[in-house]
């Protein structure tokens, strides 16, 4: 079927429009991966785009004032170098108030008032010099560099040791693999009920699960959380745990997970489960031996969603978790990051690429089970 | 598959334990009791007769990041000194949380209130525990202005007797106006000293050329606060206080010409492109943490920023307060004796799941120590009086404690005293919709309209 | 890591409890009525009364589940609408009154009507052009993986990633959000994206739309590699040209999935509340239901009453998808 329409300019045409919204739609996820590893003063004043370039900031630097004063030929003298330690690039110009950050050439002696004066070289080094001691507060230099392009890992770095990523890292894993499993196996039973086996209200329940699909689920926090403090009241736990959040999932997943696997499910070939039954299989070992092994890319494509989804959720994590660090989860984190760190970009886009990166690489490892699943859904 | 999805997570638990770092838990006592003589270790001591040993307590507030920390290590002078195990959990939806926490009866032991409105709310549904007198007359002896204190945390419970349900710890000073005094003194500007001579600095300083402010009311879910402080100081500044209170309760309604007035002087300021760094438009959406930035660039955009005194936390790194970066009072008008009014903010400290351990760590709360060890630190201003002043860790923040402390007209947040749904709903919302052009008589009507439905 | 390893554990108990749940159950009714080995009579008894059993044993803790996690809430939710705050009082209608008579019911219906017509169509179209046209090229599949990737990004992510877009520089400073760039590239004047009237919805949904189209070009991809060879081959033969192909053969043939497609993400759009939330929290004029609702049920106290009204809207006008969909399903289940 391919073959018809090759080396037709529809083709050439294809090609181009294809690569045009691959383009729009990874140029976001890239913009955030590059600005991750920008060096954070760059990255607040220039775009990611121009990252490979050298970039031009306007900086501020204030003179350190020595406990000896310094003196030669009659003059006091401060030296010193602009950029803070670790840093480098090319002053172009500098000034010494803030009315005229631009005011001289790098490398120009130049007057100030009362007798001072300053000269900046391209590296960085001041010579400041005075008639009369230093003293007080140091002088502010503005200078204007061009800083050449740098990456590095610091973001990441101080992401997992201070903020405390790491450990929501792991709560994450361990809210969503049960909260992946669990649901799988009950809808799947569920599915086979519906699709393949014949009791009153079968349609009913059908149509319920349908409608089930469209519940907003934060009406449901409420009166779910106030049922789980009185169950934890009776056994004398908490009413947030790992467990709830769990069953809350597998709850929350189900509609879909029953519908998408009993679709599924039902469009096996009648034949084979008929033949089983002629053949005096029960209907347990039909779904344990024709319906689970067949139906396996369906689950596996379920198991995906279900996983990114428990993953990136933010909502039942913080209702039904506690909000303490050790029990933040990841989703929880980066909101609490972009609350108190709002404009702190290095600390955000590093710690958003730290949360999505799971589930990309989930989803990669993964998506040959998820397409195959999806397109054998009439088995040929 | 099982067994691939499995396996796939060992890998991924493998290549996560890699990455954990082992959580900073700092429960070191910072200093060492009994060494400094400034510090009231009297009240310390007196917390190791009480005996809360495998006892925890659970506390719930608003503090992340490095107020979080600062909090932790008062928090462990506590457990040192009883032996209890306290938690402390910051959110930053800390109002949603609590009132999700609260209904399904998971509440933590003690809540710590940004907005005393959020707690009355809560305790008219019957979810905060009340203070007894010992409490409540601790507060009237050690606080300044002590009874105001109390009358801000007594809300009516379920059944509608009034109680009283809750310590103000943190102050926050909100009339204040940040500015860089290098950038003064390279400009040749001086502070004003009323607001007369505010506007005529303004002025100035567009005609020489600059951006005199900056402001920013972005703050995420809670964007448009920072514009509320703004209409409440010239709320204070252009009518007497009484009519503030009266504002406040509702007793005169929203789109009142006088405070359809005090929103058009903060228009004055906000709504004007040449007074604005980046022009009005800009105003509503620039974060709140990034606008004063803008004191500090080079060169400078603007030359003011009007904000409460935790703002320094968000200052760029190592700016240094009292070189870098100084504040002055947000003047009042010469024109109008209206004296110096200020204008404040606090943070409630509740009790929400009651437990011996809780009202042991409320009576901490209120003693001295609690605050000199978080003064100690930095970003905290108390109204304490016992608390020593010596300690505060800058000169900046002594001299906020000392406006906080000896001000002749004192009122709180106003939007923190409203109901959730206008203070923290229909007040921002309005704010935003008038920065962005609305009129401020329609914008205060429809604010009076969502109090009407909620009445 | 212990975390971890008991996280593991309690995933293999729970589910061998549920193999042994169900294996066990099944057991015990074959146990209790057995149609091996016994007259005919008692085997067509014992087989009638395990068929009408056994399907219980299948469903019954998936009808727990969702009984407990979405019925239950449901109903209750209905209860609440019809009382007060605090959810004790009773107060009639009185709720759904003031529902209607407010500006910010409208403003938030009006946005959300929007919402339902542009993401999904948007979505399942560029999702149905992608998928045909990358089942044709070579690298179609390296396509199709990065343009559904964004489906594995949460939606805070998400957010962050397009605050770095629409990000806005005042003054002179140089642009560093993409799309203020890109403006400024074409001789255009920078803009506040986020709050530019009515525009900033859409910029909202852009992003649903850029996490959306990855799911329905799978989908729709599966359903297109569904439709039999032969009936495209014969299309070529009577000489039909790629987009007659397109029009007349494929798009009528998954008919059925696209409409699948489009109701899905219809119900998530009804849902959706994360993007608003963590990008405007429906201020400058961008609110919608759901994060009305959050708003009503959890901010400034909580109105229980009028949080659940709002909640009974947003199921009211998913209703027609239901009953569209629960139809399909039942003629579905008759062409059995």
């Amino acid at each position: 079927m391919i073959q018809s329409s090759k080396r037709s300019p529809l083709t050439w045409l294809m090609h181009i429009t294809v690569l045009f919204l691959v383009v729009i739609w990874t140029v976001p996820t890239a913009g955030l991966f590059i600005s991750s590893i920008r060096d954070k003063d760059q990255l607040s004043v220039s775009g990611w785009w121009t990252a490979l370039s050298v970039s031009e900031q306007r900086m501020v630097s204030r003179t350190t004032i020595p406990k000896e004063p310094v003196q030669e030929n009659g003059l006091y003298v401060l030296k010193g170098n602009v950029f803070e330690e670790g840093k480098s690039g090319l002053i172009t110009r500098f000034g010494a108030s803030s009315l005229k950050p631009e005011a001289f050439t790098s490398g120009t002696k130049t007057e100030l008032k009362k007798g001072l004066t300053l000269i900046v070289l391209e590296n960085g080094d001041y010579v400041m010099t005075s008639p009369k001691a230093f003293k007080g507060r140091g002088k502010r230099i503005f200078y204007t560099a061009e800083i050449p392009p740098r990456f590095t890992l610091d973001n990441y770095r101080e992401v997992l040791s201070a903020e405390g990523l790491g450990k929501s890292f792991i709560n994450s894993l361990t809210v969503t693999i049960p909260a992946t499993i669990i649901p799988i196996l009950v809808a799947a039973f569920a599915a086979y009920a519906l699709a393949w086996m014949k009791f009153p209200g079968r349609a009913i329940l059908i149509a319920t699960v349908v409608g089930l699909l469209v519940v907003p689920l934060q009406m449901s926090l409420i009166p779910l959380l106030k049922s789980y403090s009185f169950i934890g009241s009776i056994f004398g736990v908490g009413s947030k745990g790992y467990i709830g959040i769990w069953l809350a999932h597998t709850g929350f997943g189900l509609p879909l997970a029953i519908y998408l696997l009993r679709n599924y499910i039902a469009s096996l070939p009648r034949e084979i489960i008929e033949s089983a039954r002629v053949d005096g299989a029960t209907d347990f070992d039909i779904f344990r031996k024709i319906i689970l092994p067949l139906s396996f890319p369906a689950l596996a494509s379920f198991a995906i969603f279900q996983f990114l989804w428990v993953w990136n959720d933010l909502l039942i994590a913080m209702v039904f978790l506690g909000n303490s660090a050790d029990e933040l989860v990841l989703t929880g984190q980066l909101r609490e990051l972009l609350g108190s760190r709002g404009g702190n970009w290095e600390i955000l886009t590093a710690s958003a690429f730290i949360t999505i990166i799971i589930p990309l690489c989930v989803f990669f490892g993964l998506q040959r089970f998820l397409v195959r699943g999806l397109l054998t859904g009439s088995v040929k | 598959m099982n067994k691939s999805i499995l396996s796939t997570a060992v890998a991924v638990a493998l290549s996560a334990s890699a990455l954990t770092v082992s959580s900073t838990h700092a429960a070191d006592l910072i200093f060492q009791p009994g060494d400094d003589a400034r510090f009231s270790w009297s009240s310390y001591d007196a917390l190791k007769s009480i005996d809360l040993k495998g006892e925890k307590v659970s506390v719930f507030g608003p503090w992340l990041g490095s107020e979080k920390e600062h909090f932790d290590n008062v928090i462990a002078y506590f457990e040192a000194a009883t032996g209890a195990e306290v938690e402390y959990a910051g959110s930053d939806s800390f109002e949603q949380q609590i009132v999700i926490d609260a209904q399904a009866g998971s509440a933590p032991n003690v809540s710590i209130f940004p907005q005393p409105g959020l707690a009355a709310d809560l305790a008219a549904k019957g979810f905060v525990a009340a203070l007894n007198d010992e409490a409540k007359q601790g507060v009237v002896d050690d606080y300044a202005a002590g009874q105001s204190w109390v009358d801000l945390a007594t809300f009516k419970d379920d059944n509608g007797a009034e109680n009283f349900y809750g310590v103000f710890y943190r102050a926050d000073l909100k009339s204040l106006v940040w500015y860089s005094p290098d950038n003064f003194d390279d400009a040749g500007y001086d502070v004003p000293e009323s607001m007369e001579e505010l506007k005529a600095l303004t002025q100035q300083i567009v005609e020489d050329g600059g951006t005199p402010w900056c402001i920013g009311l972005g703050s995420g879910a809670a964007t448009g606060w920072p514009a509320t402080d703004w209409v409440e100081d010239l709320m204070l500044r252009t009518q007497p206080a009484s009519v503030y209170d009266q504002w406040v309760s509702n007793d005169i309604p929203f789109d009142d010409p006088r405070v359809v007035a005090a929103i058009e002087e903060f228009g004055w300021f906000a709504r004007n492109d040449q007074y604005v760094d980046g022009g009005a438009a800009s105003v509503s959406s620039t974060d709140f943490r990034d606008s004063p930035k803008g004191l500090f660039t080079s060169p400078a955009k603007c030359y003011l920023h009007r904000q409460a005194s935790f703002v320094p936390a968000f200052f760029p790194e190592g700016t240094e307060l009292g070189v870098d970066a100084d504040f002055f009072y947000f003047p009042s008008y010469e024109s109008k004796s209206l004296g110096n009014p200020v204008l404040g903010g606090g943070t409630l400290v509740s009790i929400t799941n009651d437990s011996k351990g809780a009202r042991s760590f409320i009576d901490f709360i209120r003693s001295p120590i609690a605050h000199e060890l978080w003064m100690a630190q930095t970003g905290f201003i108390s109204a304490h009086l016992k608390a020593n002043p010596e300690l505060y860790s800058s000169e900046a923040a002594k001299k906020q404690g000392e406006i906080l402390r000896y001000a002749t007209t004192f009122r709180f947040d106003a939007s923190d005293l409203m109901p959730g749904k206008i203070g923290s709903g229909a007040f921002w919302t309005g704010m935003i919709d008038y920065t962005g052009g609305k009129d401020a008589t329609d914008v205060a009507q429809s604010i009076q309209k969502s109090w009407d439905a909620i009445k | 890591m212990g975390q971890l390893a008991s996280a593991l554990v309690i995933v293999i108990f729970g589910v061998l409890g549920c193999a042994a749940y169900f294996y066990g159950s099944n057991f015990l009714l074959d146990k209790l009525f057995p149609s091996k080995n016994r007259s005919y009579d008692v085997v067509a008894r014992n087989l009638r009364i395990t068929s009408y059993i056994r399907p219980w044993l299948f469903l019954g803790p998936a009808l727990l589940a969702l009984g407990f996690y979405l019925v239950y809430p449901v109903v209750e939710s209905f209860r609440l609408s019809f009382f007060g705050r605090t959810g004790e009082e009773f107060v009639g209608l009185s709720n759904y009154v003031w529902l209607f008579n407010s500006d910010e019911f409208y403003q938030a219906f009006k946005n959300n009507m929007l919402w339902l017509v542009v993401v999904p169509t948007a979505a399942t179209f560029f999702g149905l052009i992608i998928a045909v046209m990358t089942d044709r090229i070579w690298w179609g599949n390296i396509a199709k993986s990065l343009i559904f990737m964004p489906m594995a990004i949460s939606f805070i992510g998400a957010s962050v990633i397009w605050k770095f877009i629409y990000d806005f520089r005042s003054g002179d400073d140089p642009q560093i959000g993409l799309l203020n760039a890109v403006v400024l590239l074409f001789g255009g004047e920078p803009q506040q994206w986020i709050t530019l009237d009515f525009w900033n919805n859409i910029f909202l949904m852009i992003i649903l739309i850029w996490i959306q189209t990855g799911f329905a070009m799978v989908i729709l991809s599966a359903a297109l590699r569904g439709i039999p060879d032969e009936t495209i081959e014969a299309a070529v033969l009577d000489g039909a040209n790629g987009f007659q192909i397109f029009y007349k053969i494929m798009v009528p043939q998954i008919w059925g999935t696209i409409a699948v497609v489009w109701t899905t993400i219809t119900i998530l759009v009804l849902k959706v509340f994360d993007v608003v939330l963590a990008m405007t929290n429906g201020q400058w004029g961008t609110q919608v239901l759901a994060n009305q609702m959050f708003d009503w049920m959890f901010r400034g106290g909580g109105d229980f009453g009028r949080g659940a009204v709002v909640a009974i809207i947003i199921m009211v006008l998913v209703v027609p998808i239901m009953v569209w969909n629960i139809r399909r399903a039942n003629a579905e289940m008759e062409g059995r």
